[in-house]
């Protein structure tokens, strides 16, 4: 191993990537963007109105309507008032999650019951035509979870961080590998003294030190803007990124081991990453789903990065309560690197 | 390491390479020999797709052949002596894109890194003249100054073998004469190198010895000298003329004092002469004496390029 040659891999690999503006945007800069906006959409705040719609002959004519009238009056619904056809447009566009019909004495509701706004409009809705039926005394109480912690807010952080590790490993480390065999570039450093433990091992460091703090940037973003908790220890937060990290710059280096073309390993690293995005748990939980499903999600390195981040964020976890699953990753990323470096062409 | 030292620079025996795409195979490379001497400047000259550059590629360990002995400075690839071949040779790529965003400066300082002792980028980046773009990035270099720097990277390592494949092209006359300096110093420094081009008044210029590779395979060999003697004539007389119909035939210009060969059309000759002044007088006489009017006379030296029409009837470039 000769620690120059790694050294001068490295710093070119990191000169390269900060001066090309895009890759250092679209790796660093717009997962930032996106945790703000989704951390804005759902940050704390009173929930909306749930859009549905009253479906009437003449909507003109609607204010004489009694069914209309008792479902603006209630302050959970955003009431819109259709015709059929528009109706049905709106509810096959999503715009509205329900559509009522009928009168006051006998509502009839249409949607589909698979979606769950259409579940939370229904129930609504229903809430809505009771208390109007039955007078105030029957009005059901209604408790509202906002403590922080449980909010959606606050598990959605630590899985953009998983995805932001994720997205690192597979555009930064993986694709760039191909493109520089594209280029003949890495044909061209086959034939120096440079052994591939070397080239791989400064490629990795020189594209790999932007990681650790976008993680931690986006972890303060959560915590300063909206009050995400930090409850666990930051050594064992940065165990997780940089592990996590190593994974899937693993996985990158592997998928890119001997691509020859830049749509190959394009198409590879979104085969890899399309199950993360549905099943590894960023999004939403993934411990609800059955059977294969829920399999797939256990394979699934990204269901493990993010349950252990948010056992350090969201619970009081130490190193010791994360210790099987950042052992298990590493061991995955032990297994990507030495296949990777097995597999590895230089052209 | 004696040993290693009395050992030809390369030395390649039965070279045969196989590409297959699907059904189709290409033999790249057909049972090639060359023999290259320490301290020597050889050349592979041949027309595009003769295996010049999988001949280069597999002296420089990037490619395997299908079959055949290579020994690079007494050594030989894949033998775990890989690291100790690659510390001694410089290589420029026919086509190397180096990374974009980097200096000319930090590129040379990457390939400097890799080699445990050689040349300092300094000195490097005066070798081929390329001081005063050593804070350019390599995106905004004309395609030039990007080869003189693949050039350069090559030399970095202070190698005792170099390989260049088809260093030259695309560069102006200037840039090139200026590479073939570097090559000749390079030369005098007691290096030997190993280069592939296109340009038979290059392989003339900077050649001690050149192959002649078509289809595979090496189809002459000598000094370009050697060669060009190997014709038996010297000189070509090319004459353009309104029409030789029924007036003048190509047995007649054949029978010409000094011609060795002709090829002939309805309106132009060119023979192939020993010697110019025995040649042209009795041509001029016997055009004279037939009333062909000419239009246009021409005499020039033998190149290399003929040596390679004479071989194959064919040229070495396309439309040249
Ligand atoms: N990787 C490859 N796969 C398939 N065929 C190849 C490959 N590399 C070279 N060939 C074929 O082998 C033959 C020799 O190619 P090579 O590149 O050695 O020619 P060359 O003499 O360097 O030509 P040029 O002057 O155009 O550079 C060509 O017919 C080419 O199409
Ligand atoms: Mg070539």
């Amino acid at each position: 191993m000769n620690p120059r040659a790694v050294w001068a891999v490295a710093k070119a690999q990191f000169r390269e990537f900060w001066r090309t503006p895009e890759a250092v945007f679209w790796t660093y800069g717009f997962p930032l963007v996106m945790t703000v906006v989704l951390g804005f959409a759902f940050g704390p705040k009173p929930p909306d109105p749930v859009p549905i719609a009253v479906v009437v002959a003449d909507p003109a004519a609607a204010d004489s309507d009694p069914l209309v009238a008792v479902l603006r009056h209630d302050a959970r619904l955003s009431v819109e008032v259709l015709d059929a056809a528009a109706a049905d447009r709106a509810l096959v566009r999503g715009r509205v999650g329900l559509l009522v019909h009928g009168s006051v004495a006998e509502p009839v509701v249409r949607a589909d019951p698979t979606r769950p706004e259409a579940q939370l409009a229904g129930l609504v809705v229903a809430r809505a035509l009771r208390d109007a039926r039955d007078g105030p005394g029957v009005a059901i109480a209604q408790e509202v979870e906002d403590r922080p912690g449980s909010r959606y807010i606050d598990f959605l952080v630590p899985g953009l961080i998983g995805l932001n590790l994720l997205g690192a490993g597979m555009w930064g480390f993986g694709f760039n590998l191909v493109q520089m065999r594209t280029q003949n570039l890495l044909r061209r450093l086959s034939v120096t003294p440079l052994t591939r433990g070397e080239f791989l091992l400064g490629y990795l460091m020189g594209r790999f030190v932007l990681v650790i703090p976008e993680a931690i940037v986006i972890a303060l973003f959560g915590v300063l803007l909206w009050g995400v908790p930090f409850r666990g220890s930051w050594l064992a937060f940065l165990l997780v990124v940089a592990v996590g990290g190593f994974a899937f710059a693993g996985l990158g280096c592997l998928l890119a081991s001997r691509a020859r073309t830049t749509e190959g390993v394009a198409g590879l690293m979104n085969l890899c990453q399309l199950p993360m995005w549905m099943l590894g748990g960023v999004f939403f939980a993934n411990e609800n789903l059955r059977g294969p499903m829920r399999w797939a999600a256990e394979a699934l390195p990204l269901t493990h990065i993010n349950r252990a981040l948010r056992d350090v964020m969201l619970e009081p976890g130490s190193v010791l309560d994360i210790a099987v699953p950042l052992a298990g990753l590493g061991l995955f990323a032990a297994l990507c690197f030495g296949l990777g470096l097995r597999l590895f062409r230089w052209q | 390491m004696s040993g290693a030292a009395a050992s030809p620079a390369i030395e390649l025996r039965g070279l045969r390479k196989t590409y297959r795409k699907g059904r189709q195979t290409v033999t790249a490379v057909d049972g090639l020999d060359l023999r290259v001497e320490r301290g020597e400047v050889f050349g592979l000259l041949g027309p595009n797709g003769a295996g010049k550059t999988t001949t280069v590629e597999i002296c420089e360990g990037i490619t395997a052949p299908d079959g055949g002995q290579v020994q690079i400075l007494g050594r030989q690839w894949r033998t775990g002596v890989d690291t100790e071949i690659r510390s001694a040779i410089g290589v420029c790529l026919q086509e190397t894109k180096f990374h974009d965003k980097q200096t000319v400066r930090e590129t040379l300082e990457l390939f400097a890194a890799l080699f445990a002792r050689g040349r300092s980028v300094d000195e490097v980046l005066g070798l081929v003249s390329l001081q005063e773009k050593a804070g350019a990035r390599q995106k905004d270099l004309s395609g030039g100054q990007r080869q003189r720097l693949a050039v350069a990277t090559a030399l970095l390592g202070a190698p005792e073998l170099l390989f260049l494949d088809e260093p030259t092209t695309g560069l102006d006359p200037q840039s090139r004469r200026q590479l073939w300096e570097v090559v000749r110093e390079f030369q005098r420094g007691g290096g030997t190198v190993l280069l592939t081009t296109h340009y038979m008044e290059e392989a003339h210029q900077l050649c001690d010895r050149v192959a002649v590779v078509d289809q595979g395979k090496v189809i002459a060999l000598g000094s370009p000298d050697e060669l060009i003697r190997s014709l038996g004539a010297a000189h070509f007389v090319e004459c353009d003329v309104d029409d030789f119909a029924g007036k003048l035939g190509e047995q007649e210009l054949r029978a010409l004092p000094g011609v060795q060969a002709c090829t002939f059309a309805p309106t132009r000759a060119e023979l192939t002469v020993a010697s110019v002044h025995t040649t042209v007088p009795a041509l001029l006489e016997l055009l004279d004496a037939r009333a062909v009017a000419l239009r246009d006379l021409a005499t020039r030296h033998a190149t290399l390029e003929d040596v390679f029409v004479s071989l194959t009837g064919r040229h070495l470039r396309e439309g040249a």
